[in-house]
């Protein structure tokens, strides 16, 4: 995380507020045709590379996947999917998985460590390890299960969309190291309109179930998607996406209720007390003969 | 050569008898009642210190009395173990004595606020329907806390949902603890004068008793009830 080069939109565990600055930010977006993906996994490497992780051992599970999972030290996979077309064809899909940027964070939501998840002003959501307590409530909260705890540091860690290169204006590393340019960076906007034209082209091409992955359940993604046949679980992802309702009952009606709960019971006795005074035997006093 | 007279104070006697009688006090909690209950005070107070600033940010400053919020994440959960065990022993020690009779199923309705009005004054024995009821209340508490706490604990072992479900039936659990305890604390000093010492130096006063717990006024002291 870099302390304070950003202005801040939220923060974790806040008690009054978080928003810093007056200065205003494009929320910023990466982009992901993975219908122009060839799965060379350029980005993981470069996501490697620039954030310093460890390489973590692969497995071979019979696909061309790096690791079954996003690891503490692996924020970029490629997921690789095989599936069979209507007409008996084969299908092999290929989606670029991190942490999605969600403008309605699930991880920040559920955090219960003040400032140790904050989302920038400029839409990315990043982990302060300094404040992080890893308790992994995070993960609880993450619709797309993406937070991983870090055994060597005891903290989550997470992809943090290269805050430090985007905010002295670099895109992200995996988006340098794209090949194919199936990897765009820029304002959401902007990803948005390029999405557009690109899932109208699919679908003029054949395409017809291509869609633009921006999940609105989450507020809309800090990563949109292009899936060339739809179906979002056919590429790994939750069809529609929202922080855990046990996670927002949690945070807005049962904590409160129990602020409020705690509160009247120490003013309830107070008042009691006032009401109705010690219950003494007759006589009064606390029953020992003086 | 002198010899040491063993005097038979209150609180001597205290240590290891109770429901006894010794000149004008009564001798309600032995000193292994005593211990068991602050076993389970204190362990529950290092829990609520380091559970109440996870909680809510709110509470964030009583991580400070456990040393910081990272250390607070790291106790809460043996805090709770030790509870857990403390209560354990509190359940099985106190259980004799508290089964609900049914005269004191009063305590289950409306007739518990006028109890609590001090309209009405239980014909107790030793506890009385409330605190008989409390008990229950604390060790379904303490069961509650410890089974929503492993998966909060090892949040990543368990699916999410039991994860989500845990976490409301801990917060539901504290809050109607706390609110609870608070009671509790509130009984037991302030509105009822001479009760704490019950749990401090074991014994109450004669007349504390037959205003309090009549019944077992009675049975200890072998007074006939007065028409």
């Amino acid at each position: 995380m870099s302390e304070q080069a950003l202005e801040i939109r939220r923060s974790s565990a806040a008690v009054w507020g978080s928003k810093t600055g007056i200065r205003k930010s494009e929320t910023v977006s990466k982009y992901i045709d993975t219908t122009t993906c060839i799965g060379c996994k350029a980005c993981e490497a470069a996501c490697q590379e620039w954030n310093d992780l460890k390489t973590v051992a692969t497995h071979q599970e019979g696909s061309y996947q790096t690791l079954p999972e996003l690891d503490a030290e692996f924020w970029n996979l490629i997921r690789f999917k095989e599936r069979t077309t209507d007409d008996g064809g084969p299908m092999w899909l290929m989606r670029k998985d991190q942490c999605m940027h969600c403008a309605e964070p699930g991880c920040l939501a559920a955090c219960p460590a003040p400032g140790a998840i904050v989302q920038y002003d400029n839409g990315i959501v990043d982990v302060n390890p300094s404040a992080c307590i890893g308790c992994g409530y995070c993960s609880t909260g993450c619709p797309f299960d993406v937070p991983k705890f870090s055994k060597a540091t005891g903290k989550m860690a997470k992809c943090t969309l290269c805050v430090d290169r985007v905010e002295v204006g670099l895109e992200p590393a995996c988006i340098k190291a794209c090949p194919t340019g199936c990897l765009q960076f820029g304002t959401k906007e902007e990803m948005v309109r390029l999405g557009n034209v690109r899932v109208a082209q699919l679908q003029s091409n054949g395409f017809k179930d291509a869609m633009l992955y921006d999940p609105a359940g989450v507020n809309g993604t800090g990563v949109v998607t292009i899936l060339g046949h739809g179906h979002p679980e056919w590429y790994d992802l939750p069809v529609n996406p929202h922080v855990p309702i046990g996670v927002r009952v949690w945070k807005s009606v049962i904590r409160p209720l129990g602020v409020i709960a705690a509160a009247a019971a120490i003013l309830g006795s107070f008042v009691h007390f006032t009401a109705y005074g010690p219950k003494e035997p007759p006589g009064g006093g606390d029953g020992r003969e003086s | 050569m002198s010899t040491v007279e063993h005097v038979q104070t209150p609180m001597v006697v205290a240590r290891d008898r109770d429901n006894v009688v010794v000149g004008d006090e009564i001798v309600r909690h032995r000193y292994a009642t005593r211990l068991i209950h602050w076993s389970v005070a204190i362990t529950f107070f290092i829990a609520l210190f380091s559970g109440m600033p996870i909680w809510t940010p709110i509470f964030g400053w009583m991580a400070y009395l456990v040393g910081g919020l990272e250390l607070a994440r790291v106790i809460h959960p043996y805090a709770g173990v030790a509870f857990f065990i403390a209560s354990i022993f509190q359940f099985v020690h106190w259980l004799p004595d508290m089964h609900l009779h049914e005269d004191q199923k009063g305590w289950l309705g409306r007739r518990a606020f006028s109890y609590m009005r001090w309209e009405h004054v239980e014909e107790s024995g030793k506890y009385n329907g409330g605190q008989i009821l409390f008990f229950w209340a604390v060790n379904l508490g303490a069961l509650g806390f410890l089974l929503s706490g492993i998966p909060m604990w090892f949040p990543l072992r368990f699916p999410v949902w039991l994860r989500e479900i845990c976490i409301w039936i801990h917060d539901i659990t504290f809050i109607c603890f706390l609110v609870g305890v608070v009671g509790h604390i509130y009984l037991g000093t302030a509105a009822e004068p001479g009760t704490f010492r019950a749990m401090t130096r074991g014994t109450v006063s004669r007349r504390w008793a037959r205003f309090h717990h009549p019944a077992w006024y009675r049975q200890v002291t072998g007074e006939e009830k007065k028409k």
